[in-house]
C-alpha cells in the first residue's frame, strides 16, 4: 500500500513538474537569426537587425499593414490632412508605456523632434520637412510641414520614427535607454545578453494586450546558417529567419516544420561605378546588362524562389512599373555594343563581402558571364567592415548590394538611388539632371495618378541609363515548428509577433 | 612506408601535370543544366551548385595545392637554414639578434600572424607565400642552429678550422650537410601544415580567389550545401587528407632512413 502511495506521489510530482515546464515553454517564442542587434535607440540605426526587433518594442503613429499595401492606424487612431497638404492632425488612442505611464502627444512630438534634430539620428533629412508640432491636448498632435510632401505619412511608419517615452529617456539618458528601452509596443525588453540573445516579455500595458498570445519572444543569434536550421529541426528553436534558399526544399519535407515565404521589398542589384573609365560609357553599361543572365542567377542562387528584377522599385511595391524597357539576356548584342563603344579590352574589379555566400555565388556567376563577352572580372574579397567604406569612397568598379524598403512610399529609395543625394546616388556616381528633377517633382505631387506617371517615366529613364543593374527580387524566408501560427513579416520586414501564437 | 608515401606524392604530381588530360571537363565551366548532380558516370564526383564538374576541379586543384605546399615550404626552409647556420656558427651578438627575432615571431599564434600579414598585403596566393616565408622560417632556423652548435665543437670541425679553411667553407661544406637531416624530415611534416594552412586561408577567402579550383576553397564554397550535396565537400576534403597523409608517410620514412629518431 505504502509503496503504491509513494509511487503515486512520485508520479504526481513528475506530472506536475512537466506540466509546469510545459506551461512555461508554451508562451515564449524563440527565433534564431544571424547576428545580434546593436541598439534599441530607434533613431540611431538603419539596420534591419535592429528595426526588426525594435518594431515590436515600440509603436509608431501609423503602421504598414501585413501585406505592405496600406497605412493603418498605430498609436494614431485617426488623422486628418488639410486640403493644402501642410497640416496633419492626429488623434491618438489611449495608450501606456511599458513602465505604466501614459503615452501622450508630447511623447510623440518629442520622438519626432529627436529623429529630426538629434545628432545621433541617421534619418534627419527625411524629417526636416516638419516645421512645427503642436499638442493642443494630450491626445492630439498637429504637425505643420514646410511644404507639401506625398511620402510624409509613410515616413511616420518607419521604425526610426518609433515613439519613445520622453520621461524615461530623460531620466535614463540616451545610452542607458538604448540598452533597456521604454516603449509602448506589444513586448518589452526583459534582458539583453549582448552578442547572444535579446529576451522580450509581453508588455502588460500594451494597448491591445488582450490579443497578444505570446508570453515573450527570444531572439537568439546563431551566425552559421546550417547550425541555425539544425536548431529548428531539433526543436531547440521555434523559428528561424534567413533560411538559405538552398535549404528550402529539404526543410519543406520535414513534417515538423513549416516554411514561410513572405513577399518582400528586397532587391539585389549590381552597383556600377559610373565615374570609372569604361563604365562612364552608357554602351558599356548596357552591354554588361545584356551579358548578365539573370535567369541563371535566379536559378543557381535563389533556387527559383526569387524572380528576375526589372526595376529598382520592387514588384508589388507602390508605383512599380513593368514597362520600363528592361533588357533580356543577349550576349551577342552585348559583344556588338562593346565593339561599338570601342573602349578596348575591359578589366573590372568586383567587390565581394568575404564570407557572404549569396554575394559570392552571384560574383562567380557574373564573372563567368562577363568573361563570355570578353570582359575580365577580378573578384576582390574584402572584409564586410571595409566594403562599405570602399563603396562610399568610390574605390570599386562593380559590386553586389541589396536594399529592402523602410517605408511604403518609393520616394525614399528613389531619392537615395537617383535623386542626387549626398551619397552620389548610392555610390554609383550616376548623374542625370532630368531624372533628378522628376524625383523632386514626384515627391511634391499629391495626385496618385500623376505620381504613377512620373515614377513610370523615372524608371524608364534610369533603366535606359543603366544606373545600376537589377538582378532579382526575393522573398523573406523563415521556418517554424508546426504549431506556430501566424508567424511572418510584412514586405518591409516588420514581424507581426503580436498576432503570432504557439500551440504546443 | 617510403614507397607508399612517395607513391602518393608521385601520383598527385603526375595528376597535377596531366590535369588538362586527366580532367574530363573545364574546371571553371558552369553548366546551368547540371547543377548539384549526385555522382554518376558522367560526373563521377558529381557537380557543384554552379554545375561545375567536381572531379575536374579536384584534379586541377592538385596543381594549386601542390604548388602551395612546395613554395610554402621552400622559402622558409632556405631562409631558416641560412639564419640558423649563421646564428649557430658565429654565436655572440649574431645569435642573440636572430634568437630575439625568432622569439618575437613565436610570441604570436601562427594563424593570427598569417592572417594579419595577409590582410595587410591583400588576399591572394602571393600574399600567402610571403606570409609563409615571413613566419615559417623560425622553426628551421632553430632546428639548424641547435645542430650547428653541437657539430661545431666536434673533431672534424675543429680539424677543418685548424687546416685553415675559410669560415664559409666550414659552415656550408662541413657543418651544414651534417645538420640537414632533421630539417629535411621536418620539411615533410611542415608541408602538411602549409597545405592545411593554405586550405584554411583559402577557406577564409584570403587565399586562392574564385573561380580557380583549390581544395580549401571548394570545401568553403560547398559548406552551405553539405546536407543536400555531400559530394562537393567530401572529395576535395579527401584530397587534402590523402595528400597530407602522403607527406606524413614520406616524412616518417625519411626519419627512419636518416636515423633522425635516435
Amino acid at each position: 500500500m505504502i509503496r503504491n502511495w509513494t509511487k503515486a506521489a512520485l508520479l504526481g510530482l513528475a506530472l506536475s513538474t512537466t506540466a509546469v515546464a510545459y506551461a512555461e515553454a508554451q508562451g515564449v517564442l524563440t527565433i534564431g537569426r544571424r547576428e545580434d542587434g546593436t541598439t534599441f535607440d530607434p533613431i540611431a540605426t538603419a539596420q534591419n537587425i535592429d528595426f526588426w526587433v525594435l518594431s515590436n518594442v515600440f509603436d509608431v503613429l501609423v503602421r504598414v499593414d501585413n501585406k505592405g499595401e496600406a497605412l493603418v492606424p498605430g498609436i494614431a487612431k485617426s488623422w486628418d490632412i488639410s486640403p493644402d497638404g501642410l497640416t496633419y492632425t492626429f488623434l491618438l488612442r489611449p495608450a501606456k508605456f511599458s513602465d505604466g505611464t501614459d503615452l501622450t502627444a508630447a511623447d510623440v512630438a518629442y520622438s519626432l523632434t529627436r529623429i529630426r534634430d538629434n545628432e545621433l539620428s541617421l534619418w534627419s533629412d527625411s524629417y526636416k520637412i516638419i516645421k512645427d508640432m503642436q499638442t493642443p491636448d494630450a491626445n492630439t498632435l498637429v504637425i505643420t510641414l514646410s511644404g507639401p510632401s506625398a511620402p510624409f505619412l509613410s515616413t511616420l511608419a518607419m521604425p526610426g520614427a518609433s515613439i519613445v517615452s520622453k520621461a524615461a529617456m530623460e531620466a535614463m539618458g540616451e545610452e542607458a535607454f538604448a540598452e533597456m528601452p521604454v516603449g509602448s509596443g506589444a513586448f518589452m525588453v526583459d534582458e539583453w545578453r549582448r552578442g547572444d540573445r535579446v529576451i522580450l516579455k509581453k508588455n502588460p500595458n500594451y494597448w491591445d494586450a488582450d490579443k497578444v498570445s505570446l508570453d515573450g519572444v527570444e531572439w537568439r543569434s546563431i551566425p552559421d546558417d546550417n547550425t541555425r536550421m539544425l536548431a529548428v529541426q531539433a526543436g531547440e528553436l521555434d523559428a528561424a529567419i534567413y533560411v538559405p534558399f538552398s535549404r528550402v526544399d529539404e526543410l519543406k519535407m520535414d513534417a515538423n516544420l513549416s516554411v514561410v515565404a513572405d513577399p518582400s521589398t528586397r532587391e539585389d542589384h549590381l552597383l556600377l561605378n559610373h565615374s570609372h573609365p569604361g563604365l562612364d560609357n552608357a554602351k558599356v553599361r548596357e552591354a554588361i546588362d545584356y551579358a548578365i543572365d539573370k535567369k541563371a542567377i535566379v536559378e543557381a542562387v535563389t533556387f527559383n524562389l526569387g524572380e528576375i528584377a526589372n526595376s529598382y522599385i520592387p514588384k508589388g511595391a507602390l508605383y512599380h512599373s513593368d514597362d520600363n524597357g528592361a533588357r533580356g539576356f543577349d550576349p551577342e548584342k552585348a559583344k556588338a555594343l562593346l565593339a561599338e563603344a570601342n573602349v578596348g579590352p575591359l578589366s573590372l574589379t568586383y567587390l565581394v563581402d568575404a564570407g557572404d555566400q549569396t554575394a559570392e555565388q552571384i560574383a562567380i556567376l557574373v564573372q563567368q558571364q562577363l568573361a563570355a563577352v570578353g570582359i575580365t572580372v577580378t573578384l576582390q574579397k574584402v572584409d564586410p567592415s571595409q566594403t562599405w567604406d570602399m563603396l562610399i569612397s568610390g574605390d570599386y568598379d562593380m559590386g553586389v548590394n541589396y536594399w529592402t524598403n523602410d517605408i511604403l512610399d518609393p520616394d525614399q529609395k528613389t531619392t537615395f538611388v537617383l535623386g542626387h543625394d549626398v551619397n552620389n546616388n548610392y555610390m554609383t556616381n550616376y548623374k542625370n539632371d532630368v531624372v533628378k528633377d522628376m524625383v523632386a517633382a514626384a515627391r511634391l505631387e499629391m495626385d496618385p495618378t500623376k505620381r504613377a506617371v512620373l515614377y513610370a517615366e523615372i524608371q524608364k529613364q534610369a533603366k535606359s541609363d543603366v544606373h545600376w543593374i537589377d538582378l532579382y527580387y526575393s522573398p523573406f524566408i523563415s521556418v517554424t515548428r508546426k504549431g506556430v501560427e501566424n508567424f511572418g513579416q510584412n514586405p518591409l520586414g516588420r514581424f507581426w509577433l503580436e498576432q503570432t501564437t504557439k500551440n504546443y | 612506408m617510403l614507397v607508399a608515401g612517395v607513391g602518393i606524392l608521385a601520383a598527385f604530381v603526375i595528376l597535377a601535370f596531366m590535369a588538362p588530360y586527366a580532367a574530363p571537363y573545364d574546371p571553371i565551366f558552369q553548366d546551368g543544366t547540371a547543377r548539384l548532380m549526385a555522382p554518376s558516370p558522367a560526373h563521377p564526383f558529381g557537380t557543384d551548385n554552379f554545375g561545375r564538374d567536381v572531379l575536374s576541379r579536384v584534379v586541377w586543384g592538385a596543381r594549386i595545392d601542390l604548388q602551395m605546399a612546395v613554395i610554402g615550404v621552400v622559402f622558409p626552409f632556405l631562409i631558416g637554414t641560412v639564419v640558423g647556420t649563421l646564428a649557430g656558427f658565429f654565436g655572440g651578438w649574431v645569435d642573440v639578434m636572430f634568437m630575439r627575432i625568432i622569439d618575437v615571431v613565436l610570441a604570436f599564434p601562427f594563424l593570427v600572424l598569417m592572417l594579419s600579414i595577409i590582410s595587410i598585403l591583400g588576399p591572394g596566393l602571393s600574399s600567402f607565400y610571403i606570409a609563409m616565408a615571413l613566419v615559417g622560417w623560425v622553426s628551421y632556423a632553430r632546428l639548424i642552429r641547435a645542430q650547428i652548435l653541437v657539430l661545431k665543437t666536434q673533431d672534424f670541425a675543429v680539424a677543418a678550422a685548424s687546416l685553415g679553411f675559410s669560415r664559409t667553407r666550414i659552415m656550408f661544406r662541413h657543418l651544414l650537410p651534417n645538420a640537414l637531416a632533421g630539417s629535411l624530415v621536418f620539411v615533410m611534416s611542415d608541408a602538411v601544415l602549409v597545405l592545411l594552412s593554405g586550405a584554411s586561408i583559402s577557406y577564409l577567402g584570403l587565399g586562392v580567389q574564385p573561380p580557380l579550383a583549390e581544395w580549401g576553397v571548394m570545401v568553403a564554397e560547398a559548406q552551405g550545401f553539405m546536407t543536400q550535396a555531400w559530394w562537393i565537400t567530401l572529395f576535395p576534403g579527401l584530397a587534402i587528407v590523402v595528400l597530407a597523409f602522403g607527406f606524413s608517410l614520406t616524412g616518417d620514412a625519411l626519419a627512419d632512413l636518416m636515423g633522425v629518431r635516435e
